[in-house]
């Protein structure tokens, strides 16, 4: 089986701030990791390569740095990676990275199975998944909570908000995962060494046959028009006694007060 | 392309039972807007949905009566709203639940169409015909408007229990029944089964009073205290991700950015730390009591009352006392 894993590369941490003199998001000293869910993802892509045979190839759409995320994607067990990288690609939003993911797909040729993670944690759309389908005109099962592969098939569980379901799809798919699927496994001394023998390639925008209106920001319907950080008005807290029975009898008595508790509780 | 002067809402049926959320997506348009706002209603041939969806008030519901879409997957909903747009025209919105099934259906749908999305908005205003986004992002710790000037239909999904649904009487309603959608099979999925679990997270989204624990009271006498303590309060328990490794919770407990955004009148946090993962879910919550050991835990600042001590001890206590 022919897998694409997409892989985006995150700040390290969600705890971000705004920069007060550009108005963007502060990047300094962030280091990036990959994406949680995307780990999730390469690991459904390995068990099935374990369990059915077949080449796992990762991707990611970023500038060059991104490289290392590629890296370590192979000291983890995949087979190779593509790195799509090209000023025009900056600024695109979920509909232009769907599209040039999609194009790279097409590309490889004869892709199986594209994996991707539920959603990212930085914008956390979960958006170029089902976008990528579309545009690949393949079927898509999203949330995927369970995978098992048979020869030309998938079985797969997920839940949808007030229902589970169970689905047999044939391939090719388009699968995004959650991170109850699979626990991501470590990589060792000697994967990391064999990794470097691994290849990574480069696609640039001229060799993906893109229609350069649907690219980076001129292919971006969507336009961020400001960016804040909330300040949650924190809530003032009232310590409640140390002792328990006392704090707990305070607690009820404020909570009666405030018609949150009633006579009958 | 013409544009049509409507904002379009997709109804989430679960099994012939419509989710909530359309209804305060229903609301919500109304109240920001004075254009009609148009109710997307797929059901089985005798299914009478439209009578529960007409109390919400929406100027018009269009209606297809399909025994296979209802069940049909994302490839097939997608081609049959296309079709809709093909036949009604393009409405100037188009707004779904920001549920596993509105955030699937839309994008794909964004993409047949080439226009925008913007994802689990908090927030929905216009500004003459167009509509500002408010998302958020990076963990909830950013919040971004965003906004589609050149596309349509202007697209956004929008996260449940965020907005207040209210019945209205709305005489001028139509309903409007579609046929011969003729939309495009798919054979390459097939759905074998769909259950109704036992739990689903509207219990928890839509519960008055929520008992949550965390890892600091994941003990089994723990549970149990927390679980009586739920059970006096008429409370539903909720979790931190942590406690999901155990079998009895799962998802569908789980407050948080990647759980149940929940909104209760009382939240009593047991144990919980306060990563923004987890306080992403409870902004809403309206009087928030918090246990820790630790006095200086994050979760404190997000709460109304707290207590520095054992969760086990105050738990005990104020069940003994209820
Ligand atoms: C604050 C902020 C808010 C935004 N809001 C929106 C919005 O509402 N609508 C919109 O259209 N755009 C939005 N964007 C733009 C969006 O972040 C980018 O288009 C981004 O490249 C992809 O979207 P995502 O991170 O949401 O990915 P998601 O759709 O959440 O990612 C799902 C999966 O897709 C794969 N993937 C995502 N990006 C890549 C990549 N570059 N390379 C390889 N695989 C990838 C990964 O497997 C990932 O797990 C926003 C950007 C910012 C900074
Ligand atoms: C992408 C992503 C998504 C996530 N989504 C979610 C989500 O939706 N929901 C979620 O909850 N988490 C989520 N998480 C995980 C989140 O980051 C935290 O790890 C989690 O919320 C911590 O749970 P906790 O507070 O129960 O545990 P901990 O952080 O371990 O906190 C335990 C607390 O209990 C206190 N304590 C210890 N003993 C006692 C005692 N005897 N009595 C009282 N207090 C005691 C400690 O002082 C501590 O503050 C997500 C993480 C990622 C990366």
């Amino acid at each position: 089986m022919k897998i694409v894993v997409c892989i985006k590369q995150v700040p390290e941490t969600t705890n971000v701030k705004i920069n007060e003199k550009t108005k963007n998001i502060d990047r300094r000293g962030l280091g990036g990791v990959i994406n949680s869910y995307d780990l999730h993802a390469l690991e459904t892509a390995l068990e099935i390569k374990r369990n059915v045979g077949g080449e796992v190839i990762t991707m990611t759409m970023g500038p060059d740095d991104f490289a290392v995320s590629l890296r370590e994607t192979l000291a983890l067990g995949a087979d190779s990676s593509i790195l799509l990288s090209d000023r025009a690609f900056a600024g695109a939003d979920t509909l232009a990275t769907g599209y040039v993911l999609g194009k790279a797909i097409k590309k490889i040729g004869d892709v199986d199975l594209v994996l991707l993670g539920q959603q990212s944690v930085d914008a956390d759309t979960g958006q170029v998944g089902p976008i990528m389908a579309e545009l690949l005109q393949i079927p898509q099962v999203t949330y995927a909570n369970e995978v098992i592969a048979e020869n030309n098939s998938l079985l797969i569980k997920r839940n949808l908000d007030n229902v589970a379901q169970e689905i047999t799809a044939q391939l090719p798919l388009l699968l995004t995962v959650t991170d109850t699927i699979n626990q991501p496994q470590y990589t060792n001394v000697v994967e990391i060494t064999k990794s470097f023998a691994k290849p990574i390639t480069t696609w640039h925008a001229s060799e993906l046959q893109l229609d350069d209106s649907r690219v980076g920001q001129a292919g971006s319907p969507t336009i961020v028009r400001s960016i804040s950080s909330p300040e949650k008005a924190a809530k003032v807290g009232h310590k409640l006694t140390n002792d328990p029975r006392e704090a707990a009898a305070e607690l009820v008595a404020i909570l009666k007060k405030q018609n949150i508790l009633t006579e009958e509780d | 392309m013409t544009v049509i002067k409507e904002n379009w809402v997709f109804v989430e049926t679960d099994l012939n039972k419509i989710n909530p959320v359309t209804y305060e997506l229903i609301t919500k348009m109304k109240q920001i807007s004075h254009d009609p706002v148009v109710a997307i209603l797929i059901e089985k041939s005798d299914a009478n949905l439209e009578t529960e969806l007409s109390e919400y008030g929406p100027d018009k519901i269009l209606l297809v009566k399909d025994d296979e879409l209802v069940d049909g997957d994302d490839l097939e909903l997608t081609d049959a709203l296309n079709k809709l747009i093909q036949k009604q025209g393009t409405p100037n919105t188009f707004i779904f639940p920001a549920t596993v099934v509105g955030r699937s259906v839309a994008p794909r749908l964004q993409a047949r169409l080439r226009t925008g999305l913007t994802a689990d908005c908090l927030d929905l205003k216009f500004e003459d015909d167009l509509l500002v986004q408010t998302k958020p992002s990076y963990g909830d710790n950013i919040m971004c408007e965003i906004t589609i000037p050149n596309h349509h239909p202007q697209m956004a999904t929008a996260r449940p229990n965020v907005f207040t649904a209210e019945k209205e009487n709305n005489p001028a309603l139509k309903i409007e029944e579609i046929d011969n959608l003729e939309w495009e099979k798919d054979t390459k999925l097939q759905i074998k089964s769909q259950v109704l679990p036992l739990k689903t997270s509207n219990d928890i989204a839509k519960a008055q009073r929520i008992v949550a624990l965390g890892r600091g009271d994941k003990t089994e006498a723990g549970i149990g205290i927390a679980n009586n303590l739920a059970k006096k309060l008429h409370a539903t328990v909720g979790v931190t991700r942590p406690l999901t490794d155990l079998d009895q919770y799962t998802i569908t407990e789980q407050i948080g950015q990647s759980g149940q955004t929940v909104a209760p009148d009382l939240l009593i946090n047991l144990g919980i730390s306060g990563a923004v993962q987890y306080t992403a879910g409870i902004s809403n919550a309206k009087i928030v009591v918090s246990v820790n050991t630790d006095e200086n835990a994050q979760i404190f600042k997000y709460s109304d009352y707290y207590f520095v001590g054992n969760a086990l001890e105050f738990s005990k206590a104020l069940e003994a006392i209820l």
